[in-house]
Parts: C-alpha cells; sequence; structure tokens
C-alpha cells in the first residue's frame, strides 16, 4: 500500500539537470534506501520530495493526492517530516527547548519515549550547540519523527559519524519507522549500512534511477555493480 | 527634456559609478557594507579643497586618492583582517562608527562652514555640445568616470590580479587553496575602493558644495545603488548607479517632490522582485 | 551562524537532569515569571523617585529624553535579540507618530489624549505597512530595505508638497493648549519632572509587554526562526507571520515613544526621521547591549546624558562613533551583556566548585 509517491521527477538548476525522470513509492513501516556516488541527485532527489527544490516535471503524491506544489509547510502539517544532511538544529536552544517547541506544533504524544530511544535524556537541558556533534546529528533526527509523521525523508543522518554511531543511527531509523508505522526514505552514503537496513532500495546515477527493488536485488544488478558497487557489494 | 539636463544627470551617475564601484568591491571581497564609504568620499573633497588652494586642482586629483588609499589600508588593516571571522552586519556597524569618527574629525578640522573650490582654469567656462552650451568641467568629470569604468572593468578582466580579486570575490576559501593570498588582494582592494572614494570626492568638490553633510547625503544613494545593482557586482553598480544620476536627475523635472523618492521606490520595487539585486549572484 | 551582537546563547534557569525533573523544572520557570515581574515592578517604582533625586530641571530634562530616546532603543533592541534583525528604519514609526500628534492637534483639532491614541495607531500602521514589504528578508537586506523605506519617509518629510503639514525642514509648532493629556495641562506636559512619570510608566510597561513576548512560546518560535528559519519551516511553522507580529509589535513602541516625544517638546522636525536618529538609536542599543532587555534603555539614558557633557564643542558623534567602534570590537555584547555575561561566569563557577555536575557520556567525535 503506498502511501507517498513521487513520479517522473525532474529538478532543474538552470541549464543543469540535477535529476531526470525518477519514481519512487514508500510504504508505512518500510524504509526504502536511496544510494548513489557523490553528484547523483540523492539530495536534490529529497529536496524536491520534501518541496525544498522546485520540481520541473514529475508529480508528488501523498495519499493519492498531488502535493506538488505544496509548502514545506503544509507537508509537515500533514505528516510528511524531513531532516537535514547537514546538521540543522537550533543552535542555541536547549535540546528540551526545541523538542518541546516542534512538538507543541505537530502534536506528539510520547516525546519522552522518542527522547528514550534516540538516547537524549542526559542532554536534554543541554544548550544544543554545546552538545556532542553525534548528538546533535540525534536531534536532528528527532525534530523530524516528532509528531507522529507519515513519511520522513531522511538525507544522510550518518554523515559525520563514526561507524558504531553510525550503525546505532540506522538501528534507531528501522526501530522506529516499524513501531510507528512510518514509511521512510533514506538517502546515505554508507551503502552496506542501507543494504543492512532498507527494505527496499533504489540506486541513483548522474540523476537518474540505475536499479531499483530488493536489497538482493539490487545486489545483484550486474549494472549497479559494474557502475557502482564494484567490490564492495 | 533637454540635453543639459541629461548632462547633469550622467554628470551625477558618473560620481556615483565611481564610488559604488569601490563599494562593490569591498563588498565582494570582504562582504562588509562600508558605511564609512560616504565619509570617505568626503574626506576627499576636503584634502582637494586643501590641495588646490594650496598647489593645485590637479595635484588634488593625485593627492587626494593617494591619502584616501592611505586610509583604506588602516581600515583594512585595523579593521577589516581582525574583524574576518565577525559576523558581517558587526564589522558593518563599526564602519557605521567609523563614519561617525572621520566626520567629525574632518569638521574639527576644515569647520563647519560650506567651502568652494575652483574648478582648474581653463575649465571654467562652456563648451559647446550639440548646439548647447554645457560647463566644461563637468564634461571633464564625465570624461574621467567612463574613462575609469573602461579601465577598471578591463583591469578586472585581463590582468593577473584581476583574476585574483574576481576569483577572491567569487569565493575566499577555494581562493585561499588555490593558492591567492586573500589579505592581499583584499588590501588592494580596499585601497582602490577608497581611493575611487577619495577621487570621487575630488571630482565632486567643483561641482556640488564641499560640507559636512556631504558624506551622509550621498552614502545613501549609493548604498541604494549597490544593493540595486547587487552586492558586489562592480558593471552592475557601475551601471545601476549611471541609471539613478540620470533617473534623478531628470526626474527632477517632471516632479521636484517625487525625484527624491526614486532611489528608494527603485530599491524596494528591485529588491522585491530580485532579492539578490539586478546583476548578483548571492543574497 | 555565532551571534556576537545579540550576545551569548540564554542559559535556561532549569537545572539539568533527566525526566523526572521536568516539573521542578515547570515550576522554576514559573517562579521566573514571578521574579521578573517582580524586578521590573521594583524598577518601575523606583524610578517614580527620579525627579525627586534629580535636582536641576535641565538634568531632569536630559534623563527624560534618554527614556524617550529609550523607546526607540528598545524597539530595535527587541527585533536584534529575537530575530537578529537590525532596522535603521525604526525612525519612520517613532517620528511619523509625532508628527500624527503635530498634525493631529494642529490640523484636526484632537485633543492631547486623543492624538496621542491616534499617532500610536498611526505609526503601528505604518510598522505593519512596512513589515510587509522587509519582514521576508534577513541580515544586510532587511537593513538596507528599513533604511531605504525609512529615508523615503525622511525625504518625502522635507519636501514642497508635504509643507501644509509637516512644515518641512521648518518643523511644527504644536499648540497643547486645547486640552490635556491624561490630565496633564500644556504646562505639564513640558515640564520634565511631572511628564516622567507617565514616560517613565509607559516605557517599564513597554518593556515588560516586550520581556513577556520574549518569554512566551511566540518568543520561542521567534528564537527558532533566528536561529534556523528554514527547520523551522520544515518543523510545520509558519515563519513569516511571527516576523511580522514582532516587526510591528516593536513599531508600536517606537510609537509610545515618538507621540510621547511629541507632547513633551511641543515641536517636531524632520530631524526626527532622519538616517541620524537611527544611527543614534542604534548606537545606544549596541552599547548599552542588545542581548540584553535593559540594555538598550541604559544605552539611550547614558546616549543622552554623554550627549549632555561632551556635545558642547559639538563632538558628539566622535565620541558616539568611538564608543560604538570600542563596543563592537572589544565589547561584543554591550556593557550590560558584557556585565550579565560576567555575573553568570562568577555564578556557574561557583555552581561548579560545589558539586558535581552530571556530565553527558562522552562521544569520540566534537562538533565539526
Amino acid at each position: 500500500m503506498t502511501i507517498f509517491e513521487g513520479r517522473g521527477l525532474s529538478v532543474r538548476y538552470g541549464a543543469v539537470k540535477a535529476l531526470t525522470n525518477v519514481d519512487i513509492a514508500l510504504e508505512p513501516g518500510l524504509v526504502h534506501g536511496v544510494i548513489g556516488p557523490n553528484g547523483a541527485g540523492k539530495s536534490t532527489f529529497i529536496d524536491g520530495l520534501s518541496g525544498r527544490a522546485r520540481v520541473s516535471s514529475g508529480v508528488v503524491t501523498f495519499n493519492g493526492e498531488d502535493i506538488t506544489a505544496r509548502s514545506p509547510r503544509w507537508r509537515r502539517r500533514h505528516g510528511i517530516a524531513r531532516s537535514f544532511q547537514r546538521t540543522s538544529v537550533f543552535n542555541s536552544m536547549t535540546v528540551r527547548h526545541q523538542l518541546e517547541m516542534v512538538a507543541e506544533r505537530n502534536g506528539e504524544s510520547d516525546l519522552a519515549s522518542l527522547v528514550d530511544t534516540l538516547g537524549l535524556a542526559p542532554v536534554m537541558d543541554r544548550v544544543c550547540s554545546e552538545i556532542a556533534y553525534g548528538t546533535q546529528r540525534s536531534v536532528d533526527l528527532a525534530l523530524a519523527l516528532i509528531g507522529d509523521p507519515k513519511v520522513v525523508l531522511l538525507d544522510e543522518p550518518c554523515a559525520g559519524l563514526v561507524q558504531d554511531e553510525s550503525v546505532r543511527m540506522l538501528q534507531h531509523v528501522r526501530d522506529i519507522c516499524r513501531e510507528r508505522e512510518v514509511a521512510a526514505l533514506l538517502v546515505e552514503h554508507d551503502v552496506e549500512g542501507v543494504f543492512r537496513t532498507c527494505d527496499r532500495i533504489t540506486v541513483l546515477n548522474l540523476g537518474e534511477v540505475l536499479a531499483s527493488g530488493e536489497p538482493a536485488e539490487v545486489r545483484s544488478n550486474p549494472a549497479v555493480v559494474q557502475a557502482y558497487l564494484g567490490s564492495a557489494a | 527634456m533637454d540635453l543639459t539636463q541629461l548632462l547633469n544627470g550622467i554628470a551625477l551617475g558618473s560620481l556615483l559609478m565611481i564610488l559604488s564601484s569601490g563599494l562593490a568591491m569591498i563588498y565582494g571581497l570582504r562582504g562588509v557594507t562600508n558605511f564609512a564609504h560616504g565619509a570617505l568620499y568626503m574626506a576627499g573633497a576636503y584634502i582637494a579643497y586643501s590641495v588646490a588652494q594650496q598647489v593645485s586642482f590637479w595635484a588634488a586629483l593625485i593627492a587626494a586618492p593617494l591619502v584616501l588609499a592611505a586610509l583604506g589600508a588602516v581600515l583594512e588593516l585595523v579593521f577589516f583582517r581582525r574583524l574576518q571571522h565577525r559576523n558581517h552586519i558587526e564589522v558593518g556597524l563599526v564602519t557605521f562608527g567609523l563614519a561617525m569618527i572621520i566626520e567629525r574629525v574632518i569638521v574639527i578640522i576644515w569647520g563647519e562652514r560650506t567651502l568652494s573650490v575652483d574648478a582648474p582654469p581653463g575649465l571654467t567656462g562652456t563648451t559647446s555640445v550639440l548646439g548647447s552650451d554645457y560647463p566644461s568641467y563637468r564634461l571633464l568629470v564625465i570624461g574621467i568616470a567612463l574613462a575609469l569604468a573602461v579601465g577598471l572593468v578591463y583591469w578586472l578582466r585581463k590582468s593577473r590580479v584581476g583574476l585574483h580579486i574576481r576569483a577572491a570575490s567569487h569565493d575566499v576559501e577555494t581562493s585561499a587553496i588555490l593558492g591567492i593570498n586573500v589579505d592581499r588582494v583584499s588590501l588592494l582592494v580596499v585601497c582602490i575602493g577608497a581611493a575611487l572614494a577619495g577621487l570621487a570626492g575630488t571630482l565632486a568638490a567643483p561641482y556640488v558644495s564641499v560640507h559636512p553633510a556631504m558624506g551622509v547625503a550621498i552614502l545613501i544613494q549609493v548604498l541604494i545603488v549597490v544593493v540595486i545593482g547587487g552586492a558586489g557586482s562592480i558593471g552592475g553598480a557601475m551601471l545601476a548607479g549611471m541609471a539613478l544620476g540620470i533617473l534623478q536627475t531628470v526626474g527632477a523635472i517632471w516632479a521636484p517632490s517625487l525625484s527624491v523618492l526614486i532611489p528608494y521606490a527603485a530599491l524596494v520595487v528591485v529588491l522585491l522582485w530580485r532579492p539578490q539585486g539586478l546583476a548578483g549572484k548571492r543574497a | 551562524m555565532t551571534d556576537n551582537l545579540t550576545g551569548a546563547p540564554e542559559l535556561t534557569i532549569t537545572p539539568g537532569g533527566s525526566d523526572s525533573q521536568t516539573r521542578l523544572g515547570t515550576i522554576a520557570r514559573h517562579r521566573h515569571w514571578l521574579v521578573g515581574g517582580g524586578i521590573i515592578a521594583v524598577i518601575t517604582l523606583l524610578g517614580l523617585a527620579v525627579p525627586y533625586l534629580v535636582s536641576s530641571k535641565f538634568n531632569m530634562g536630559l534623563v527624560l529624553d534618554g527614556v524617550i530616546l529609550a523607546f526607540l532603543a528598545l524597539s530595535i533592541g527587541f527585533l536584534a535579540r529575537h530575530l537578529g534583525l537590525i532596522s535603521l528604519g525604526h525612525t519612520a514609526f517613532f517620528g511619523g507618530a509625532a508628527y500624527t500628534v503635530g498634525i493631529g492637534i494642529g490640523r484636526w483639532s484632537m485633543t492631547p489624549t486623543v492624538a496621542f491614541v491616534v499617532a500610536v495607531v498611526v505609526g503601528t500602521l505604518l510598522a505593519l505597512i512596512m513589515g510587509v514589504l522587509v519582514v521576508r528578508s534577513t541580515g544586510m537586506t532587511f537593513l538596507m530595505l528599513t533604511l531605504a523605506l525609512g529615508q523615503a519617509l525622511y525625504q518625502f518629510s522635507t519636501q514642497r508638497i508635504a509643507i501644509p503639514w509637516t512644515g518641512a525642514h521648518d518643523g511644527l509648532q504644536i499648540d497643547l493648549s486645547g486640552g490635556t493629556f491624561l490630565g496633564l495641562t500644556q504646562k505639564s506636559m513640558m515640564n520634565a519632572a511631572l511628564f516622567w512619570p507617565v514616560a517613565w510608566v509607559l516605557l517599564m510597561v513597554c518593556a515588560l509587554w516586550l520581556w513577556i513576548t520574549g518569554r512566551s512560546r511566540f518568543g520561542t518560535v521567534l528564537e527558532g526562526i533566528r536561529e534556523n528559519e528554514e527547520r523551522m519551516r520544515f518543523s510545520g511553522f509558519n515563519t513569516d507571520l511571527p516576523r511580522l507580529i514582532a516587526f510591528v509589535v516593536s513599531g508600536c513602541v517606537a510609537s509610545i515613544g515618538g507621540a510621547l516625544f511629541a507632547l513633551n517638546a511641543a515641536y517636531v522636525s524632520p530631524e526626527l526621521l532622519s538616517f541620524t536618529k537611527a544611527g543614534d538609536a542604534l548606537t545606544a542599543a549596541i552599547v548599552g547591549g542588545l542581548g540584553v532587555l535593559a540594555g538598550p534603555i541604559f544605552g539611550a539614558i547614558v546616549y543622552v546624558l554623554a550627549q549632555s557633557r561632551f556635545n558642547t564643542s559639538g563632538n558628539l558623534h566622535l565620541y558616539t562613533g568611538i564608543a560604538l567602534v570600542l563596543v563592537l570590537m572589544f565589547l561584543p555584547g554591550g556593557i550590560l551583556g558584557s556585565l550579565e555575561k560576567w555575573v553568570r561566569g562568577r555564578l556557574s563557577r561557583r555552581r561548579q566548585a560545589t558539586p558535581p555536575s552530571t556530565s553527558e557520556p562522552s562521544s569520540p567525535e566534537d562538533q565539526s
């Protein structure tokens, strides 16, 4: 059952085609990974789906409704949240302050359990700029997960994390999505992490879909092996 | 509209063009809006007054820009360089304070009263331009400004230093990696920008009167020109300066009370339509 | 972006700890309201004694001028503190309200009280109009737009077609003999000692209003917008409307100051709308400290006192320029801001010295 869908999405920056004719369909409780080398259009893809970048052609639908032209704010209010590759938190505020602010706005039922799951309890009253980078990434993720969104679009949540932090982060993403029945899109640099975590995978290259499907399928896809995974697979 | 009015517009536009290109260069490189630019222009005019009295106007045309270049070096070494990692608005406000200081120091030295500078001998009369008589000195202002504009653009485009300036304006970090000495480029740019302000002040001295409020009056116009032209874009600033000079002078004939509002209206319209300015790349 | 201008990130009173302390935190927060309100009430009462302490008429007039400038500085400081926006256009509301008093009384024969109310409404409407135009911009663009719009009003007020309304460069004399303002007759309004309680209490009401606004949920939203506007939009917040509201509130405070000025001085001139006035108020706010509520008020009063001391030779702007440069370079946060930081630093050092505080599990990587 598809809840969130992008069909034939293209994004252009001036004359540069950053994304060409990409399709995606997200289902509740499943994590859909997007991988690809640098410049493959992964971030642009999330920007297009979340309303940050203007889509030059194609449609984005949510519960069957065309939301391509909706604002980021509208999307968030209707259950489509996103995180950012470059940590995007509120630096001068305490963790508690900012989580409560966003929770109040988006009607979070159980902030405490989210805080517990992400291990943020010990830093709740610290100012965000003063906590460790890895913890800031968790705050960024929490900001996206607050208010029971139906869809979360995560842009490299593990960027800049060390290996075991990265593993823990992906574990959280997977658990929370299962538990809360969230449809997740996970753009990630860490290929192995994505194969471990995701239920579906799309491989982008030069702004186009190279392959898409179940992890095993994608892993054995000759085009992917040749063009991207190489010896890593 | 007669030719004289158009030429007056071009003459005002010429001054705005020289001033705004300096301001735009400094902005492009240091990201700082130099609120002291009006004060530098004013300093140029007063220095020109003294030099013209003691020696000659032509000497002033050389001396004032040189003194201002030295002042520019102080500005760069003492303030911009030390504050380069601070918020740009804070540095802008520092120049705001510097403007107050410079303007007052000028009044302490030269006094409150309005001074006048004579046009150099030989240029006090009029010249016939397409049938109408026009003050020769103003033609000189226009001539120098246009020559300077062409020269500056050519220099920025063709010379090695110009290339470095453009690279550093575009992206300070990358150009530092490429081995461009940003501090040195910046020193050069701020000196040139201040010298241009001094030159504009010198050229303005025989044309408008030299008085303590001249800095603030022109500063606002120049700021508007630079923002309209696209912050950091020298060509954009030059075009906008000329356009505004002509528009304002010519507009003054049609609706004197409303024409003073033209720069403000233009700024608001442009910023609402294109927040990055007409030729600007960054916000 | 670290913002030295508005001071260090706010520290909360709430003690660090886990979930069980949430309720404790709430109590602490409520106590904060009481403490803050109490402090403002006490300062208000103490301030009422000023006319009895200041002996000379001249000095009393100066202190009153300082308080009236404080409205303008306070309103500019509010925007800087909560939204990180520097406005050079608030003279439009200050001066606009002052002119409305002049025009309302002179042309439409309003009583001073009515003229005051109308002036504040007009000033606030000007803020709404300007706000709609500028509120989407930030940083230098915002500063330039507010400067340009404020200057447009200044230029307009001095033009020939505006003479019947504004008297252009001559300004307007206001004849206050036709009525009273809050029971004050013309003579009392122009007497600094008698006008003082009105101006002082209104200033404190405005300060309280802005303080509550900043501390409220709305204030938290403003802080979020200041820190990270994009994330706010992606967190489901409208970001333009809160900015507009903050701008209009701040414009309203500036208007109150302008209207009071006109009633006290019985004279308005284009100087009220000028770039210099905007610069004076901004300088006062910065020197006092933008990050602290009382900073701009303190700065404005110091500014006016300095004006009387140093302006004998006409060199006021030399000294204010030097003060502005020195404060920005060596005392970011202004006088009160730096003082607050120093006091807090001492307090937290003392607190750290006694009990070991809870620390966060260390992470191998720090901020990148």
